[in-house]
């Protein structure tokens, strides 16, 4: 009685699953997110929770983790089903994995399954010779001219250099632009052409088999930060027989916890297309509305886009010497109506309604009339009217009123 | 004394036409005195005073110091310590101390009979000051850009026509040699019709985020450095730095265009001809007080169908080595012109071009030639000649900067009425065109 009860269950589970997945009428990749183990310097369970929330908020995914046992246990039951899924996302350095397991992924990928390698997965398995294939490039684990040249982005080139010297080292960690190589390819293209990263550790001198290798993106490691003094490879693609790897050497997360890098809109970005075009070699997902600068780093706390309505809540809120971060990027996405009427109609709406506001701060409204004064129209006037009245707002609505009534 | 010093200023006046200098002049001081190396008394000295006395204003005064036809009388500064400094300069220079200060330029035109100005303020400044000082008749050196918006522009230009004023914009590169060069080159066909031209201008400024209100330091008037720009604290960004808040400045952008926008228009001789249409991308910081685009790239389109690209310089990535640039010392910066027989390329590093031969080419027309920017000035004010960079062509190469910038801001295809200075096709752009000053300032009138 009871098994034929948790059948029914079951069978209603079923049908509400099926239900479900008619209604979202998309398809989502499959994703598997191994994770369980780091070596001392990095802390998996603070990067492996950000990776999830961060591939979750792109919608378009079903993420399943995999964690590994413990460090020193018994790996060998540890053979988690690879090619029931369209893409694996490797954020792990730890245990080797075992025979078996590390068959079955060399098969998945070699049959088109995408891998994803995060930050120090390309410190894992310096002995495992096609895990090191496909990651294309590696560092640290003794590993050192016979592990493959090191790579090198130089005037406009791939620089493979097969010198001998140990593999892998990073400055001090910091803040730093990100150059796209390949503009053209699905990840990057629409994204900018140079960014600023937030704080992080930019891994330089790796080196690896790197064939078929298409690096994506470059940093400059800074000597004065006591990096490289070079153009260090960060986003690049690998292809394994029929499967694709996509690498990001960025990522760092000790033992403090801090996730800053894992906030920065660029990784964010990357790591959602990236795992798209490993599932399936294209790229689906939009522009996304907000993008980082060669100027400032962009922090996305929540790990996805501002909405406008955050956006507006959050400005209305600035006070002068505080944070100018919302309101810029409602100006930003103002330009990027590119004169748009119905779009620049909809953030004066917004504006308006800002303005009016008894919750927004008086230096917030000031931002806003300068604002107002060149994409505004007719129907601000009589909130500017109000706001000349007002001595903290009088000179900026006065400046919109000058030029509005023009 | 007055009427001394009146009829002195007139026989300087550009007005009174050349024909009165020479009957005068001879009979004040021998000729081989004039902007040579003889003395000139001084009463028959041009009496020159500086209004914004920092960088460059302390640049161009060391030039007119050692101008024997020019007598510093004084200084005006919202700031003390740069009025000392100047004032110890010209100390310096003359052996003794005979030149005033003042903290208000209103009370120096008052009080001060000069015959011609040095103006080198911020550009939020510029075309308040340019107009009140043209008004009373002097001439002046003004630094470049000519102002911050292009009604304000084109306001100075109707002053200096109005009072008919000798000026010479700081736009120094038309008076070395190698941009001479290359215009010349380029106007006498040496790189055949001309397509295109690339101008590259410095990178953007990182970010200082946003610095804590800080108490005005002594001696500084800061209500008066802000001027007619909207009131805010002072977060200890003033001199040099106020280069990079749009309310001052448009940045890197606005400072180079003065230069190698020029330079790319006299190249070109479009000394009086404006695009037609502008579009482009600007990059705009996310946080902090500076707000000047960090990277920025527009492209102007010409009635003859040549187009102008004006971007940072890190947009032009791959010109090391390349034509007779054998020392790989091309960058970004500098002026670009691609023609139908190959390119030249002049920056402050050198002139380059695809073919040696192209820098070969026989002039036919030379063009305008001055190898002293100031002497240019204190020549014209004597000659009644215009200038190498006279108000209305800084005008046209300023407004091209002014333009991109409207344009990236808007983040639309703009197309430009040259002669009503007008865009045809944005009402949202045309409000940019000027912007609304804080009372009690107001742009005054041509006299």
């Amino acid at each position: 009685m009871k098994n034929i009860l948790n059948n029914r269950i079951s069978i209603v589970i079923t049908i509400l699953i099926l239900i479900f997945s008619a209604c979202s009428n998309e398809k989502k990749y499959q994703v598997l997110l191994v994770t369980g183990q780091s070596n001392s310097s990095h802390n998996w369970e603070a990067s492996h929770a950000a990776l999830k929330k961060i591939i979750d908020n792109a919608k378009i995914f079903n993420l399943d983790i995999a964690a590994s046992p413990k460090k020193g246990s018994d790996m060998s039951d540890f053979n988690p089903d690879f090619k029931a899924y369209d893409v694996v996302v490797i954020d792990y350095d730890g245990d080797s994995w075992s025979e078996k397991t590390q068959i079955n992924f060399e098969q998945y990928v070699a049959n088109g399954g995408g891998v994803v390698i995060v930050h120090a997965a390309n410190n894992s398995f310096p002995e495992w010779k096609e895990y090191n294939v496909m990651t294309g490039l590696g560092g640290w684990g003794n590993r050192d001219e016979n592990a493959g040249p090191y790579v090198r982005w130089e005037n406009g080139e791939i620089i493979k250099d097969s010198k001998p010297g140990k593999a892998g080292m990073h400055g001090d960690k910091t803040q730093f632009i990100v150059e796209t190589r390949d503009y053209l390819h699905p990840i990057m293209k629409g994204l900018p052409l140079k960014w600023m990263h937030t704080t992080d550790e930019l891994y330089g001198r790796l080196r690896g088999p790197a064939k078929n290798l298409n690096v994506l993106a470059t940093s400059w490691s800074d000597p004065k930060t006591n990096g490289s003094g070079n153009h260090e490879p960060v986003l690049f693609t690998v292809n394994y027989g029929k499967g694709r790897i996509f690498h990001t050497v960025l990522g760092h997360v000790g033992s403090d916890q801090d996730l800053i890098a894992y906030k920065s809109a660029l990784f964010i970005y990357t790591i959602q297309r990236g795992t798209e075009w490993a599932a399936s070699g294209i790229v689906s997902q939009k522009i996304p509305a907000d993008l980082p600068n060669i100027a400032t780093p962009l922090i996305l706390p929540y790990y996805k886009q501002y909405t406008v309505v955050n956006l507006f809540e959050k400005a209305g809120k600035y006070e002068v010497g505080k944070s100018k971060k919302f309101i810029n990027l409602i100006s930003q996405r103002i330009r990027n109506q590119k004169g748009n009427q119905e779009g620049i109609a909809n953030f004066e709406n917004e504006i308006i309604k800002l303005l009016n506001s008894s919750k927004a701060t008086s230096d917030a409204k000031n931002y806003f009339c300068r604002e107002l004064s060149w994409m505004g129209s007719q129907k601000a006037i009589p909130v500017l009217e109000t706001l000349s009245k007002n001595t903290e707002t009088a000179e900026m609505s006065n400046y919109a009123l000058t030029r509005l009534k023009n | 004394m007055k009427n001394n010093s009146q009829s002195r200023r007139n026989f300087l006046k550009k007005g009174a036409t050349a024909a009165v200098s020479l009957m005068v002049l001879p009979q004040i001081i021998p000729a081989s005195a004039l902007g040579k190396n003889g003395f000139v008394a001084p009463s028959d000295r041009i009496e020159m005073g500086l209004i914004g006395s920092g960088g460059m204003g302390k640049a161009n005064l060391k030039n007119f110091l050692a101008n024997k036809s020019v007598q510093v009388v004084s200084v005006c500064d919202i700031d003390k310590r740069q009025i000392d400094s100047s004032l110890k300069m010209i100390k310096d220079a003359y052996g003794k101390q005979e030149a005033r200060s003042y903290g208000d330029y209103r009370e120096m035109l008052a009080k001060e009979k000069l015959d011609a100005a040095i103006l080198a303020l911020p550009d939020h400044w510029h075309s308040i000051i340019a107009v009140s000082v043209a008004n009373q008749g002097i001439h002046i050196y003004g630094e470049k850009p000519l102002a911050r918006t292009i009604k304000e522009s084109r306001a100075i230009v109707n002053a200096v026509n109005k009072n008919n004023i000798t000026w010479q914009t700081g736009s120094w590169q038309r008076s070395v040699n190698q941009f001479h060069r290359g215009c010349e080159l380029v106007r006498n066909g040496a790189i055949g019709k001309v397509e295109r031209v690339e101008v590259g201008l410095p990178n953007g400024r990182p970010s200082i985020g946003t610095p804590p209100v800080q108490e005005v330091p002594d001696g500084v008037n800061w209500d008066m450095w802000l001027g007619p720009a909207p009131k805010v604290p002072y977060r200890g960004v003033m001199h040099f730095n106020w280069r990079w808040i749009m309310d001052y400045s448009g940045g890197q952008l606005t400072d180079w265009a003065g230069h190698h926008v020029d330079i790319a228009h006299w190249g070109l001789g479009y000394d009086n001809k404006a695009p037609i249409e502008i579009q482009g991308k600007g990059v705009y910081p996310i946080q902090g007080i500076y707000d000047v685009p960090v990277e920025y790239d527009f492209t102007c389109l010409y009635d003859t169908g040549v187009s102008l690209r004006v971007a940072n310089s890190g947009t032009y990535s791959d010109r090391k080595g390349k034509g007779t640039d054998i020392e790989n010392k091309r960058t970004g910066m500098g002026t670009v012109w691609y023609g139908e027989k190959g390119w030249i390329h002049v920056s402050r590093g050198g002139i380059w071009a695809s073919d040696a031969k192209l820098l070969e080419t026989e002039i036919t027309n030379p063009i305008y030639k001055s190898t002293d920017h100031w002497n240019n000035f204190i020549d014209c004010i004597k000659s009644g000649k215009e200038t190498i960079t006279p108000a209305h062509i800084a005008h046209n190469s300023i407004s091209v900067a002014l333009l991109g910038e409207i344009a990236m801001l808007t983040n639309e295809k703009l197309k430009w009425d040259a002669k009503n200075e007008q865009f045809t096709n944005n009402d949202r752009a045309n409000n940019m065109l000027s912007r609304p000053f804080r009372a009690p300032w107001s742009l005054p009138n041509s006299l």
